[in-house]
């Protein structure tokens, strides 16, 4: 059931219904039936396998708790151990064996199992190892209730692609649930439609192109041709993820859950350190809290930090996808962020927002989603060697798609200028129904609908 | 000290009237976005200027010329006019029927389009003749007084949403959703009849990607295509050689034919007999005896015509076909019957261009033939009449 249809917009509004309609004491088990019948509905078979993250992440949780220091870290140890298991084999278990078998001189497919990627699993294996993680460090206390637990590992509105939510950060709203405001609600209606229009009227319009030209990039020669490819891609993969989290956020709030920010207009950086402050904050969050800290950030010199910046980069590129090319993206980033850490240390001031730095970042950042699209390495080098050494050809962006960039930028600059969907939510209810309506509009004129395109996250 | 989980859900909630007050007015906000919305898609796309600005070639564009040229046409001809609606198969030129006005007393004229059915010609009709008054036949053109079930259904047929988007009021809506069979075709009619932009996404797209060059074809389109559809000459293509083995269906095309012909002949020609359900009989029933309704008390007949079947005739006896709504609507007072027989003489090999439809020398002899049945059928023309000496599109 994708974000993006009409099915789910009834399933919406029959649990909203019900959620309301019911008692406060049964909305929760409300929530938690509803969550399991939405993923039910990608796939059932792997709600057993939900169920076992959830009760082993809970019971691991309370026994942490209880447990002295060495017994505590046993748990960790299991309950994380319990999770990169199944993350790992699932999601890398065949990236594994095929490159084992090509050690080997086999064919790929020597040790290849048939394993289907279950939805989520990297959104949900994150989430329950920073609760065990906080719970570890005594930064929060292990839930009571399984039923608040499953929750907050299934909730639907951010089960399949996220936003990371901390256990703190959900359990703050499970657990002194208040109603929504009428702001709440009023905000929660506005991103669930600008998180549509993103998804149906930009990213999947800028699919078309990006699916063209990577469909057959030796059709499409030259450099301006491989240019606008990777450009509809970079439109593509930002309207898609940005799409689903205001949904997703938009949609929590309906229900009186608040779920961090996850994108802060990222093309408009002017350093990709300021990139990775904008784009998928809740993972960058994560990554920072469990992973790049751990390792000792920057507290062990320059040489450490350095490292760190990588490795941890790396791994966050390994965990969009088992494949070289995600790898090789998450080292590209963790270059570039090291390489501007070194510039950093002889600059007087910090990089300032200027047209020249704005552009570089961000044909930086096109760069990079090269590798995060291609099929594989020969593809992102077809591509790569189109787009830096052939300078003729076509573009593929017809002129509507240009204008429809550059609404978007217009509409970024301004919002970042002047915070203007703050500002509307002040406005009378009329300006704010006529601003809806325009939006309305836009995904009536430009959204694709013949076909409901699936979001890119979701394969993750 | 670990929160009560469950004192949470159980505990009071805020005051209930500000919690409705909040719900009220997401309601109201909702409500005046759609109400805005309808109003903005109204002004652009029904009473704006994009009508105007539709593609010439595409459906919805063809839709407009031939309703604009129409209503031009009935200041021009005069009181004997006799608008003949039909699919790509009512193909005849009406220059030729013309020709034969000093004799008939009538002109006809094309208001139908390729891939249109009855739904959509009653909503030309509706506004191409307001008054139900304006001319003195009219002329709907089918394949089969019979009905036979095909396995296309021209009930699924969404194409209407599309030739007839800008003519369809609110009070439409109920009608039309339901008039199409399955809840797919339902959702996607009731999103485009409320909402056009929707119907127009691929055109407002293309136009938005070279605007002037599809404003100076629009120009081009106003001012040529009632000349251009005049002077139409078709194909002189013929299936001679064609012969089909209804035992086996077997097919033996004409020398050198066509992908496009072989395809229309195996396709409609050749089909095989889909199972009978009904579903072209409560088409027909519906939509035929919409317009029929809107002629009742009108000077206005509707004529049913059977277009020649084709370059080969497909027997009757390889479908028990179980209704025959035309035949069933003769018995009202307006409706008026073709000769069943009138076209036969047409439906040979080398008088057709492909499985479907007739070539030039078929068109030009079906243009005289449908005149003379049309004048046949009603009678003489009005006393007041008098040729018009020259025709407007002959100078």
């Amino acid at each position: 059931m994708l974000f993006n249809t009409v099915q789910f917009f009834l399933f919406l509004a029959a649990v909203l219904v019900l959620f309301y309609a019911s008692p406060r004491g049964f909305r929760k088990y409300i929530l938690l039936v509803a969550s399991y019948v939405f993923y039910g509905t990608w796939n059932w078979h792997f709600i057993p396998l939900l169920l076992t993250l959830t009760v082993v992440d809970y019971t691991a949780g309370r026994l942490i708790e209880k447990s002295d220091p060495r017994r505590r870290k046993l748990f960790l140890i299991l309950s994380l151990g319990v999770n990169l298991g199944f993350l790992g084999f699932f999601k890398y278990y065949n990236f594994l064996a095929s490159n084992v078998s090509l050690l080997a001189g086999k064919p790929s497919t020597w040790l290849a199992l048939n394993v289907i990627l279950p939805l989520g699993i990297s959104f949900h294996t994150f989430q329950s190892m920073s609760y065990i993680v906080d719970v570890y460090r005594g930064e929060q206390e292990a839930i009571l209730d399984p039923v608040d637990y499953a929750l907050f590992i299934c909730f639907f509105p951010q089960l399949v692609a996220g936003p990371i939510v901390r256990a703190r950060e959900f359990f703050k709203d499970l657990l002194h649930w208040q109603p929504p405001t009428a702001d709440d609600i009023s905000r929660g209606i506005f991103q669930m439609t600008i998180g549509l229009a993103k998804k149906m009227a930009f990213a999947d319009q800028f699919a078309k192109i990006a699916n063209l030209y990577f469909g057959n990039v030796a059709a499409h020669p030259g450099g301006a041709a491989a240019w606008s490819g990777v450009f509809s891609f970079g439109m593509q993969i930002y309207f898609d993820f940005a799409g689903y989290t205001d949904m997703a956020i938009g949609m929590a709030k309906l229900l009186g859950f608040h779920f961090p920010e996850n994108f802060r207009r990222p093309y408009l950086a002017c350093s990709i350190t300021d990139f990775w402050h904008r784009w998928h904050m809740s993972l960058s969050r994560w990554l920072r809290d469990y992973l790049y800290i751990p390792l000792g950030g920057n507290r062990h010199g320059r040489v450490s930090t350095y490292r760190n910046l990588m490795l941890t980069m790396l791994l966050g590129g390994l965990w969009h996808g088992a494949s070289w090319n995600f790898v090789i993206w998450g080292g590209y980033h963790g270059a570039l962020l090291a390489i501007e850490r070194l510039i950093g240390r002889f600059r007087r001031q910090p990089v300032r927002w200027t047209v020249a730095s704005w552009l570089f970042t961000f044909a930086l950042a096109l760069v990079g989603w090269v590798f995060f699209r291609a099929e594989d390495l020969h593809q992102s080098r077809q591509v790569l060697s189109q787009m830096f050494g052939n300078w003729h050809g076509h573009t593929l962006l017809t002129r509507w798609h240009t204008g429809l960039a550059l609404l978007a930028l217009a509409v970024a600059a301004i919002e970042e200028k002047f915070d203007w969907f703050e500002h509307l939510m002040t406005w009378p209810l009329a300006v704010r129904a006529v601003t809806l309506a325009l939006i309305f509009f836009v995904i009536e004129v430009f959204g694709v609908t013949d076909v409901a395109i699936p979001f890119v996250y979701f394969q993750f | 000290m670990q929160p009560d989980s469950s004192s949470a859900f159980d505990s009071p909630a805020a005051p209930t009237g500000s919690g409705l007050r909040a719900f009220r007015e997401a309601a109201l906000l909702l409500i005046l976005a759609l109400a805005a919305l309808l109003v903005l898609d109204g002004l652009v796309f029904r009473i704006g200027p994009y009508k105007k600005l539709l593609e010439p070639d595409s459906t919805a564009g063809q839709f407009e010329l031939v309703l604009r040229r129409e209503q031009e046409a009935q200041r021009e001809y005069g009181d004997n006019l006799v608008a003949t609606f039909g699919d790509s198969r009512m193909s005849y030129y009406p220059r030729e029927a013309a020709k034969v006005e000093p004799q008939t007393g009538y002109y006809l004229r094309q208001a139908g389009l390729a891939g249109t059915n009855a739904r959509v010609w009653y909503y030309m009709l509706r506004d191409l003749d307001p008054t139900a008054s304006r001319y003195r036949a009219i002329v709907l053109a089918v394949n089969d007084f019979d009905d036979e079930d095909q396995a296309y259904q021209d009930a699924d047929d969404l194409r209407v949403v599309h030739y007839a988007a800008a003519h369809l009021r609110l009070s439409d809506i109920p009608e039309l959703v339901l008039s199409f069979p399955s809840w797919t075709s339902r959702w996607e009619a009731l999103r485009s009849a409320l909402l056009k932009g929707y119907a127009y996404q691929a055109d407002i797209q293309e136009f938005l990607d070279n605007p002037p060059k599809r404003r100076a074809y629009v120009q081009l389109a106003n001012g040529g295509y009632p000349h251009w559809t005049w002077d139409f000459v078709d194909s002189t293509k013929t299936l001679e050689g064609l012969a089909i083995d209804w035992s086996t269906f077997k097919v033996t095309f004409p020398p050198n034919a066509t992908p496009d012909q072989i395809d229309t002949i195996t396709n409609f020609l050749a089909r095989r007999p889909a199972p009978q359900t009904g579903a072209m009989a409560a088409f027909r029933r519906h939509w035929m005896g919409k317009i029929i309704d809107r002629y009742r008390n009108s000077r206005t007949k509707v004529i049913f015509i059977r277009l020649p079947r084709g370059a080969v005739v497909r027997p009757d006896n390889l479908v028990k076909k179980q209704s025959a709504t035309i035949r069933d609507f003769a018995r009202l007072p307006n409706v008026l019957l073709a000769n069943e027989h009138a076209f036969e003489e047409l439906e040979h090999p080398e008088l057709f261009k492909d499985g479907l439809h007739m070539n030039d020398k078929g068109n030009t002899r079906f243009s005289v033939l449908l005149s003379q049945e049309v004048a046949r059928l009603l009678g003489p023309p009005a006393p007041n009449w008098q040729a018009l000496p020259d025709h407007p599109r002959d100078k």
